[in-house]
């Protein structure tokens, strides 16, 4: 029982970051239908910026990834302003290849800066705390990640469902050139979802820094499963990516007890093929 | 006497031309050597420290070293200042696809003479099948998987202990263990990465513990670059083994070993292949979390300060301005393979591959980096002097236990637990 308790304890943790990382990617694909392929290395600069700050002004990343935060917001607007919008009405591909070119370019150049090194923070206030439910050991930096997904999908189903500004997301995502004829600034929503999905991964990156190293590469495998969240939520849907997160994050962690661990990103990548296969739109997509 | 402008310019480059030929005359030839590595991808970190080694390696080659007394290190270049040696770096991410087709660019397009690599077993095993069929030298430091060497081929060689050795090495403290200290160890589990070196590092622990009587409790492989190992530690922790063979590289490493603290568990003794527990980079980031972990080594600057002086004075002149870090036992195998090639090329008088072959093949090399103090290639390419030791890494220090010979150390046993630190 215990041991069925800790999995399925892991199981939603790793859900729950899985959402946080996915949240934005979720809005920026059900919005401009544009696949942010740079959205892992978005997660390792906010990583990188909360171990600096850590590592040199000894804050730790339960405060700074607000910076990350905030950082990630510009740097996600600059992107749509400099790169997507450059790229948009061209030729299909334009932006995804755009942005492939930017993961390249931020992986290098953190990769010429700061080394491949694995650099991992030290006596962080979370650092190696836990509690226990029933014998099973929950891991408090992985749970605090986990209240705050909750809290960033909470913020964002609410903004998208309940203010002005997410019904103009909305009829945005529906309709750009109707949109625009009700006088919907559509240039303006797109820098603002760009600069959003960027907050959330930054959000995301700085608390990953309480628990797991940072490293160039440190993006890829995040990136992939947020993928894989989005399409088996659906496009768009927020509380679709965040169910979709919470399934991959417990097939994930059963398949790795119960059955194989060298198996558990078959598993993740099987469920993710047969609900394309059985509903293309996802679970909750529209 | 006043010259024209005319004549200057001409006097001039009549100077500069006999200044760059006799330049030419005198400048030693290049012998280029390829050091394929992963220098991007998980295992980057050791890959850079690989290629720094192989520079500094020809460094010592390369220049007058009198204060480093190490074959060819007092002349300059190789056959008397006739040739240099000239390291070609290439990438192969850890993917064996790249290694294999970076190995064809080496060797057809840089017109390399052999290449020294590639840190992953996995990908030196296609790199290596390249050399062979073009009938070129491939040299290996650090790659540990046993069926590199059981190939039959004749241009490859390897400085490392095998995963066979090390095994066999590890019980064999289990069972001193259990016996002088009344260890209690009866039970194993082995954590591994899916790859070429873990796979073949788990069947020779699997066989070395069937030898001594050990059981396997608990068998997890995993997908290296993970985004956790929650479930892969829980199976350990369910299993609740005494000892722990582990085979993990860098970050995998690292995330292994801060899973265990999260789940609050820990084996009486946990040892490690060549893994992430051998790069001081990766220690330094876990801190006192790295504590009480064991690895086989065959370097450590502990172990060097007695046994191997000449290698700190390499290092501390060519390989840490380079690393910013001390040699580590991966790194230090790579630089090890040069100086081999280096005195084979010497003795063989240029680079004329079977003849450097055969030297290689047949002779014994000193080696001021080498634990055993030589080098000597059995018949499969495996250095039959390779040497390893035992080490339990206490506050960023690799502190010997094992063999007797070289022990400098008590080791703590069991581990301390997590909520005793």
């Amino acid at each position: 029982m215990s041991n069925f308790l800790q999995v399925l304890i892991d199981g939603i943790l790793s859900g729950l970051l899985y959402a946080l990382v996915a949240a934005g990617l979720s809005m920026i694909w059900g919005v401009m239908d544009v696949i942010n392929f740079a959205h892992g290395e978005f997660l390792m600069v906010a990583m990188y910026i909360c171990y600096w700050l850590g590592f040199i002004f000894k804050v730790d990343p339960l405060f700074t990834w607000v910076a990350a935060g905030i950082f990630l917001f510009i740097l996600g607007a600059v992107t749509y302003k400099w790169i997507i919008r450059r790229s948009l009405g061209k030729a299909a591909m334009a932006p995804l290849l755009a942005t492939f070119g930017l993961s390249m370019f931020l992986k290098n150049l953190c990769m010429n800066r700061f080394s491949p090194n694995f650099r991992l923070l030290s006596g962080t206030l979370l650092d190696g705390k836990t509690f226990e439910i029933g014998g099973a050991i929950v891991s408090v930096p992985q749970f605090v990640t986990g209240i705050f997904s909750l809290v960033v999908v909470v913020a964002l189903y609410w903004l998208v469902k309940r203010t002005r500004l997410g019904w103009a997301i909305q009829a945005t995502a529906m309709d750009k050139e109707a949109a625009e004829l009700m006088g919907i600034d559509t240039e303006k929503i797109f820098l603002l979802v760009f600069g959003l999905g960027g907050a959330c991964v930054g959000v995301a990156g700085g608390l990953m820094t309480t628990y797991l190293a940072v490293h160039p590469e440190v993006g890829g495998l995040f990136s992939l499963i947020a993928f894989v969240v989005v399409a088996l939520g659906g496009f768009g849907s927020i509380p679709g990516a965040f169910a979709a997160a919470i399934l991959i994050g417990l097939v994930e962690s059963f398949t790795g007890f119960y059955v194989a661990a060298v198996l558990k990103y078959v598993a993740v990548f099987a469920i993710y093929l047969v609900v394309i296969l059985v509903r293309p739109k996802g679970l909750f997509g529209w | 006497m006043k010259l024209s402008k005319r004549t200057a310019i001409v006097v001039m480059l009549v100077l500069c031309t006999a200044l760059f030929a006799s330049a030419a005359a005198f400048a030693a030839e290049e012998i280029k050597v390829g050091a394929l590595f992963p220098l991007t991808g998980p295992a980057a970190v050791s890959g850079q420290n690989c290629v720094n080694s192989v520079l500094a390696a020809a460094d010592v080659i390369n220049t007058k070293n009198p204060d480093i007394k190490a074959p060819l290190a007092a002349g300059e270049g190789l056959v008397g200042g006739k040739y240099v040696i000239k390291i070609v770096p290439a990438d192969h991410q850890g993917k064996p696809d790249v290694a294999k087709s970076e190995a064809e660019r080496l060797y057809n397009q840089e017109k390399v003479f052999a290449v020294i690599g590639c840190y992953n077993s996995s990908a030196t095993k296609p790199a290596s099948a390249v050399a062979e069929r073009a009938k070129k030298i491939f040299l290996c430091g650090c790659s540990s998987s046993a069926a590199l060497t059981e190939r039959g081929y004749k241009y490859f060689f390897r400085h490392a202990p095998t995963d066979a050795i090390e095994s066999v090495e590890f019980v064999d403290y289990i069972a001193y263990l259990n016996k002088e200290k009344n260890a209690g160890i009866k039970t194993l589990g082995v954590i591994y990465e899916n790859t070429e070196f873990g796979k073949h590092a788990a069947d020779e622990a699997r066989k070395a513990a069937k030898r001594a009587d050990l059981e396997i409790v608990a068998d997890v492989p995993f997908n290296n670059g993970a985004t956790n190992l929650n479930s892969e530690v829980q199976k350990l922790k369910s299993a609740n083994p005494d000892a722990v063979f582990g085979a993990a590289l860098g970050g995998d490493y690292s995330l292994w070993v801060r899973t265990m603290k999260q789940v609050n568990w820990l084996p009486k003794i946990a040892i490690n292949y060549c893994t992430g527990y051998q790069n001081p980079a990766v220690q330094k980031e876990l801190g006192s979390d790295g504590n009480f972990f064991m690895g086989g080594m065959g370097y450590s600057p502990e172990l060097a300060k007695k046994f191997m002086p000449e290698a700190i004075k390499i290092q501390d002149k060519y390989y840490t301005p380079r690393s910013k870090q001390p040699f580590d036992s991966d790194s230090i195998q790579e630089a090890v393979m040069l100086m081999v090639l280096a005195q084979a090329i010497e003795k063989a008088g240029g680079p004329d591959t079977e003849k450097v072959a055969k030297i290689i093949q047949t002779d014994e090399f000193p080696s001021v980096m080498s634990l055993s103090g030589k080098v000597k290639f059995s018949s499969d390419g495996q250095n039959a002097e390779a040497l390893s030791v035992i080490t339990q890494l206490h506050e960023q220090k690799y502190q010997t236990v094992f063999p007797l010979k070289y022990k400098d150390s008590e080791p703590t046993l069991p581990m301390t637990p997590w909520d005793k630190r």
